[in-house]
């Protein structure tokens, strides 16, 4: 009899939510975990007395949290504590001006009429089809398995009117926010978001475009850091028996004649199960876990072939004061055009930009004991995006020069003397990222996100060449995010649910 | 109607060329990276 019914590998927000459904379900579940925290990027560490977001920084779009604790029994605001942050962004476009949108749509209204008032009825029509869109596809597309063709086609019988939104899967980010905005201002106030799903407006997923509308439907961020959600989770779900073994890294995954049967540890012991889940990015799960050695050719052909979403420093920093700020996150941006610039002729050619999209989150705006009394922190993404390899040069290297670059840009947008009143800092750059993370290259988003990654064409929940693998977080379908991994962890329990239940 | 589909699919054809040509550099890249992803779709159904 194998150890346990059910493993998971990494505790990051879809293998936690696999697993505390796995539990509740009845199988015996053990997640193992190779950090001392469980989270991955949805987590917090702690430092000189302040708390830090490793990546996430808020969550948005709670349906699929609030799914995953019905489906528990339990209800979500027993297990965590979240703050709306309003309004959602501050601005700082590139020729100086300030505003902010709130989460109102009314009111974020008048806010357009000032800033960009030839585009209010593209706001309007924009609201009109996205929450439209959003009403259609929340619970259906956003929590169903799209494995196969049929599986999608399922959606579709079951809600023909998800087809009005086709196009939308067929256009870019920027392609969808042109259809509606023509100022300048504007275009960069709903194009930026395409980075968050790791891919540049001209690139990524126009149903990223949308990003921008459902942020109104309320942001949030949990009191004590975002580590409190993969935390609830855990949890909720060791209440349902789940174990997990955090500081325990997997070497191997276990398959003996094309199933896998448990997992080989770091040191050396084996513990089996009858069903593997993996957490991991779907690359490092079939070409390092699993191995290519043990897979068809067009199987390492095809997971080979996927870009990794881009990697992004982040810069954690406590300070001795307030920071000049209006907002929980401020964004600098640059105009569209600049976006995709600094992609083509930057990032694709390994260097750093020196100016493209900055934000900057503000925790302790919304949970002021995540820093001693009267001190707060900042979590900075600093030039978004940054390849990986920095041509003739590597992150360990330019790390004392990143961070220099950092406090410039605070000095000019959050508070001049900054550098007077810096207690703590520390840059996480993509290679710390892919060390504590296990993402390729740094990426933070999973598998770069366009209409060739999504759906069907991300990596199956179900594996379809090892028996009894499973797959869920970033680098399945829904794709990066706090509310798209939780998504994925309820699709994999779904499919594991129904294979072995 | 053999002439006829060759000229349906000259026309498809032209109609391409033209909607090229009149896209935007960004659009063009769109469409090219789309390209540079299409024979991969195979391999990434399946996986």
């Amino acid at each position: 009899m194998p150890d346990y019914d059910v493993i998971v590998i990494g505790a990051g927000l879809g293998g936690l939510s696999t697993a505390a459904l796995c539990a509740r379900h009845g199988f015996r579940t053990l997640v193992i975990e190779q950090s001392d925290i469980v989270g991955g990027c949805c987590s917090t560490f702690e430092a000189d007395g302040y708390r830090f977001d490793v990546g996430a920084s808020i969550v948005e779009v709670t349906r699929p949290l609030d799914a995953l604790f019905e489906l528990m029994g339990r209800s979500r605001a027993d297990y965590m504590d979240l703050i709306p942050c309003d309004p959602i962004y501050s601005f700082i476009t590139e020729d100086g001006r300030r505003f902010s949108y709130p989460t109102d749509i009314d009111a974020c209204t008048e806010v357009i009429r000032r800033v960009a008032p030839g585009d209010v009825r593209g706001w309007e029509s924009f609201c009109d089809t996205g929450l439209a869109m959003m009403e259609e596809m929340m619970d259906t597309v956003m929590l169903s398995p799209m494995n196969r063709f049929g599986e999608a086609m399922r959606v579709v019988l079951e809600n023909p009117r998800v087809l009005k939104f086709a196009p939308t899967f067929l256009r870019s980010h920027q392609g969808v926010v042109r259809s509606f905005y023509r100022d300048p201002v504007m275009l960069q106030s709903v194009a930026f978001q395409s980075y968050f799903a790791g891919a540049p407006p001209e690139l990524g997923s126009g149903v990223f475009g949308y990003i921008a509308l459902s942020e109104h439907l309320g942001i949030y961020y949990p009191r004590g850091g975002m580590i409190a959600i993969p935390e609830g989770i855990l949890a909720a779900g060791r209440e349902h028996g789940l174990e997990v073994r955090t500081g325990t890294k997997v070497e191997k995954v276990l398959v003996e004649n094309g199933t896998a049967g448990g997992v080989l540890l770091e040191d050396e012991s084996v513990v089996t199960a009858t069903i593997v889940v993996s957490n991991l990015n779907a690359q490092v799960t079939y070409l390092k876990l699993v191995g290519p050695e043990r897979l068809p050719r067009w199987a390492v052909r095809g997971i080979a072939s996927y870009e990794n979403s881009m990697p992004c420093p982040m810069v954690y920093v406590g300070l001795d004061r307030a920071p000049e700020l209006e907002a929980h996150h401020t964004v600098v941006t640059s105009s569209l055009e600049s976006m995709n610039d600094v992609w083509n002729n930057y990032y694709k050619l390994d260097l750093i930009p020196d100016t493209a999209m900055s934000l900057v989150c503000w925790p302790t705006e919304a949970d002021p004991t995540l820093a001693p009394e009267g001190k707060h922190i900042l979590n900075f993404l600093c030039n978004a995006p940054a390849p990986y390899a920095p041509l003739g040069d590597n992150w360990d290297r330019l790390k004392p020069w990143y961070r220099e670059q950092a406090i410039r840009e605070l000095e000019k947008y959050v508070l001049p003397d900054v550098r007077d009143h810096i207690e703590y800092l520390q840059v996480s750059t993509p290679l710390d990222f892919e060390r504590r993370l296990l993402h390729p290259r740094g990426g933070i988003y999973g598998l770069f996100s366009d209409m060739t990654s999504l759906a069907m064409f991300r990596p199956r929940s179900r594996s379809k060449v090892v028996k009894n693998l499973y797959l869920t977080g970033s680098s399945t379908h829904l794709g990066g995010g706090v509310p798209t991994t939780i998504a994925s962890g309820i699709i994999t329990s779904r499919y594991v649910i129904q294979d072995h239940g | 109607m053999g002439s006829l589909k060759r000229l349906l699919a000259l026309l498809a054809l032209a109609g391409l060329v033209v909607a090229w040509f009149s896209a935007g550099e960004s659009t063009r890249r769109y469409l090219k990276h789309l390209g540079r992803q299409v024979p991969y779709l195979p391999y990434r159904y399946f996986i």
